[in-house]
């Protein structure tokens, strides 16, 4: 691993409803790296995303973005760092492309009211690196999900952040959508020597890009370490409760996994 | 290839330099309209200073004086209420909504009813009372819908709602005991009292209400981000929960001022920025500062209307911004895109 | 014989009938049938009560409104309630044989429901001077004191013909009266006070003014160059800073003039007795000079 961008350590959250979402937490993403976040639903992997980004703070423990505590940033320093891709964008969102990429600017400039020229480029830079850029003057909601997905992706690129996260980047996409995605993700990883962060539930998906996985359980750490090591089926058995079987793809070599269907 | 720099800059400049030759052709208009009948050569020697007498009366201190508080009043509610439709996310959210301008209200009403120690309320004037009132109500609202440090919009919806109603109800209470006399003065106020105040009341009404307006039209480009919902506005560097209470306060502001002033008036808050988002789109950087113009030219048309049709009686302003906006805002409905959410 | 069973006869005919039906016609023409003149009358009115006191019927008053404030006596007669909603429990409570209400300021849905009760309702309406003079008459004729009635309707005339001829050969000043100043809201073609102020000797700018008191455009009022201004207070106390308001308009004549003055609101307003003691005091503020003497004595 390469010097760290994130540290997470010893890392607790609860929400004030009850109930601890994370408990214990260390881990930590190098530069450049692909990490992938998985585990079962209610394993606190979108809690962890809210704490990447600082939509709330740990209860215990401390989060570290290159050296400096997140606690000691304001939202805007963090965003400035951080771009989070989420899953899809409200319904009746009547802005247009480009107007959404450029509200990824908005933590460079707070401040200002227009965005800069400078502003206009770096969207431009975004859309392009996203393949958007045909869509600019295009209202969001006459676009597949596909195509919104790459427009929430060159706002995140707008942000020019250093770590990109990315919260179930496949899970309202089709099967073409995903591979068109895997391929975007691995150009930024490798191109724009982005850190990434990708939380999912798709498990084979996360085991093909990712350099390094975390598995979540119960809102700790169950393991980390590079895909053959975390994606091993006495593990998985253990953390979603079922019989998996690990196997190879065939192209790649990396794991996939495949579920044992019961009898019935 | 990139765009004009600044391109939102320079629509936004001629925007509000078309609005404002609107607002300008209408107060114009307004100058010289009047159920006391003055001959345009006259109002124009008055404007000139050239003539003293009842007409500079008409003209310099009822006319001019309640043209200003339509704008003043028009701006403030519509502002008030393109803030709060970004903030709530809601399109039916309104000013009345709030809370606030039934909490004012009643404030003014309890005055008027029981003649608060005639001197005091007199002195410090109705004003202060309205807004004792809507103190009153929005810190309600505020300590009703806080949950855990923040805000969570759909209960300072409902807290706003249900606020409102009890101070409804409560004008209705005091309306049940008031004797003939007062029924009817306080009746009518109650449907809106636009007219002409007095110098240093408009100067007050016309600080509070730049006041208002700082607090919500800096907040455009925030309020645009909140559109993609508080987490993903919070993960993009802005500060929800700040926006949140300063767009509120600023709302609460504006809409006590104009209650404090000119009496409660619906339906402005509620259709021009509904019309504006209609013709210029949901970028709050263009509604806002063109609801600041556009709501005052409302008001103005609506109130000119209201003191010219049955003259020399009058009627409530409130009663034209009904009658008239209904249909007009379902001509639009029906014609253009369905409803504008913020 | 036959002539005297003919007279018995008769008189058998008449007597039932002067004992069994005792039936008026109310201030709206409607008949009203009771059995017997009424002993126990409840007032939703309070000029009403205010004339029940003025001609000594208030014995046979039992009930009253809270507005009923006049003389300070009727605060002691118990309440149903206000005029818009009171208590039907209250009024039936005090088995009235006589409910006296007016069509303009009490709901038709009480007359209804009372109907309903069987308690005959007697409904007023005056709206102009000779209406109330013309009513306290009527209540006379209702609670058997029409001489007292008749007595007090004739010295109220005489004081109006004073007025009248006091002011008769002056001319008419300009008089704007301010019955609510926020809103503003003035007397109109149909309402009392405007009547009064033309009795007093004034001409009310307001009088064109459609129903009986409108909200009205303050510049249309203004523009008519009134040369007094009367400002209704509706509480006890004055409102001296109320003036304030008006002051700032020095080029009316009434305010360079200084004939801005506050008056008592419930003297206007109210259809009894007292609307004398209130054109009494138009007169003397419309036509200052035309009772000095009287004043000066």
């Amino acid at each position: 691993m390469t010097a760290p961008l994130v540290e997470c350590a010893g890392v607790g959250f609860a929400y004030a409803a009850g109930g601890f979402a994370i408990r214990d937490l260390s881990f930590a993403v190098g530069f450049g790296e692909t990490f992938g976040v998985i585990g079962p639903n209610a394993s606190g992997k979108t809690t962890l995303v809210r704490l990447l980004s600082k939509v709330v703070e740990p209860s215990s423990g401390r989060i570290r973005l290159g050296g400096t505590d997140v606690a000691q940033l304001s939202r805007a320093e963090v965003a400035r760092q951080v771009a989070v891709v989420p899953q899809d964008v409200p319904r009746g969102f009547r802005y247009t492309v480009e107007e959404l990429v450029l509200m990824g600017r908005y933590p460079r400039a707070p401040r200002r009211f227009f965005e800069s020229p400078e502003d206009r480029a770096a969207a431009q830079r975004a859309m392009e690196a996203a393949d958007v850029l045909a869509l600019r003057e295009t209202l969001l909601d006459r676009l597949s999900g596909g195509e919104r997905q790459r427009v929430m992706l060159a706002r995140a690129l707008a942000q020019e952040p250093r770590l990109l996260v990315l919260d179930e980047p496949t899970a309202h996409l089709d099967l073409r959508y995903q591979a068109e995605c895997a391929g975007l993700l691995r150009r930024l990883g490798r191109e724009a020597g982005l850190t990434i962060v990708l939380v999912s539930h798709d498990l084979s998906f996360a085991a093909e890009l990712c350099d390094r996985l975390l598995l979540m359980s119960g809102g700790a750490a169950m393991r980390v370490g590079p895909p053959e090591s975390v994606i091993d089926e006495a593990v998985l058995a253990s953390a979603y409760g079922c019989r998996v079987l690990v196997d190879k793809h065939p192209i790649s070599g990396r794991p996939t996994i495949h579920l044992v269907y019961p009898p019935g | 290839m990139i765009g004009p720099p600044s391109a939102s800059g320079i629509r936004l400049a001629a925007l509000l330099v078309g609005l404002g030759l609107v607002v300008a052709l209408v107060a114009i208009g307004a100058l010289f309209l009047g159920s006391a009948r003055v001959p345009p050569g006259d109002v124009l020697a008055v404007l000139t200073g050239r003539v003293k007498g009842v007409d500079q009366v008409v003209v310099l201190s009822l006319r001019l004086p309640r043209i200003l508080a339509a704008l003043l009043a028009g701006g403030a509610l519509a502002v008030a209420g393109a803030g709060f439709q970004a903030l709530t996310r809601n399109p039916l959210a309104e000013p009345s909504v709030l809370g606030v301008s039934s909490g004012a209200a009643f404030g003014v009403i309890v005055a008027q009813v029981f003649g608060l120690g005639a001197g005091l309320v007199e002195a410090v004037g109705i004003a202060a009372c309205a807004f004792a009132g809507a103190l009153v109500a929005g810190v309600a609202v505020y300590v009703i819908a806080s949950r855990g440090g923040g805000l969570p919009v759909h209960t300072l919806l409902l807290a706003g709602v249900i606020v409102g109603i009890f101070f409804s109800s409560a004008i209705t209470v005091l309306i049940s005991v008031l004797d003939f006399d007062r029924l009817g003065g306080v009746v009518h106020w109650l449907l809106g009292n636009l007219g002409p105040i007095a110098p240093t009341s408009l100067a007050v009404f016309a600080i509070l209400t730049a006041v208002g307006l700082w607090l919500v039209v800096g907040q455009a480009r925030p309020l645009n981000l909140l559109a993609l919902g508080e987490e993903s506005a919070q993960q993009l560097g802005v500060d929800a929960e700040r926006l949140k209470r300063r767009v509120f306060a600023g709302a609460a502001l504006l809409t006590s001022a104009v209650v404090a002033f000119v009496g409660p008036i619906g339906f402005v808050g509620l259709i021009v920025p509904q019309v504006l988002r209609m013709l210029l789109g949901p970028d709050n950087r263009l509604v806002i500062p063109a609801a600041v113009l556009g709501g005052g030219a409302f008001l103005l048309l609506a109130d000119t209307l209201a003191r010219n049709i049955v003259a020399p009686a009058e009627l409530s302003v409130g009663v034209i911004t009904a009658f008239c906006g209904a249909p007009f805002f379902v001509y639009l409905l029906r014609s253009r895109a369905p409803l504008a959410g913020p | 014989m036959t002539r005297l069973l003919g007279a018995l006869g008769l008189a058998g005919l008449l007597l039932p009938q002067a004992a069994s039906a005792f039936t008026v016609t109310d201030q709206t023409g409607r008949r009203v049938v009771l059995p017997v003149p009424p002993a126990r009358i409840v007032s939703l009115v309070p000029s009403v009560t205010e004339i029940a006191f003025t001609i000594g019927a208030q014995a046979r008053l039992v009930g009253v409104t809270d507005f009923c404030d006049y003389p300070g006596a009727a605060r002691q007669k118990p309440s149903v309630g206000g005029m818009i909603s009171p208590s039907l429990e209250g009024i039936v409570s005090l088995k009235p044989d006589l409910v006296v209400a007016t069509t303009a300021g009490n709901r038709h849905e009480t007359f209804d429901q009372l109907a309903r009760l069987k308690i005959p309702v007697y409904l007023v309406n005056p709206v102009s001077v000779s209406d109330v003079l013309d009513l306290i008459a009527r209540l006379g004729r209702l609670t058997d004191r029409g001489e007292a009635a008749d007595r007090v309707a004739a010295a109220l005339r005489e004081r109006v013909q004073s007025v009248s001829a006091r002011v008769a050969a002056r001319p008419r000043p300009r008089v704007l009266y301010v019955l609510w100043p926020d809103p503003l809201i003035v007397p109109g073609r149909g309402a009392l006070v405007s009547e009064l102020i033309a009795l007093a000797g004034g001409d009310s700018v307001t009088a064109d003014g459609g129903q009986d008191y409108p909200r009205y455009s303050l510049e249309a009022a203004l523009a008519r160059n009134p040369e007094v201004i009367l400002i209704a207070s509706h509480d006890s106390t004055r409102s001296p800073l109320v003036r304030s308001k008006w002051e700032r308009f020095t080029e009316v004549p009434a305010v360079s003039a200084g004939r801005l003055h506050t008056v008592d609101g419930n003297l206007m307003h109210r259809y009894g007795p007292r609307i004398v003691d209130g054109l009494e005091i138009l007169a003397r503020l419309i036509h200052p000079d035309a009772f000095e003497k009287a004043v000066q004595r």
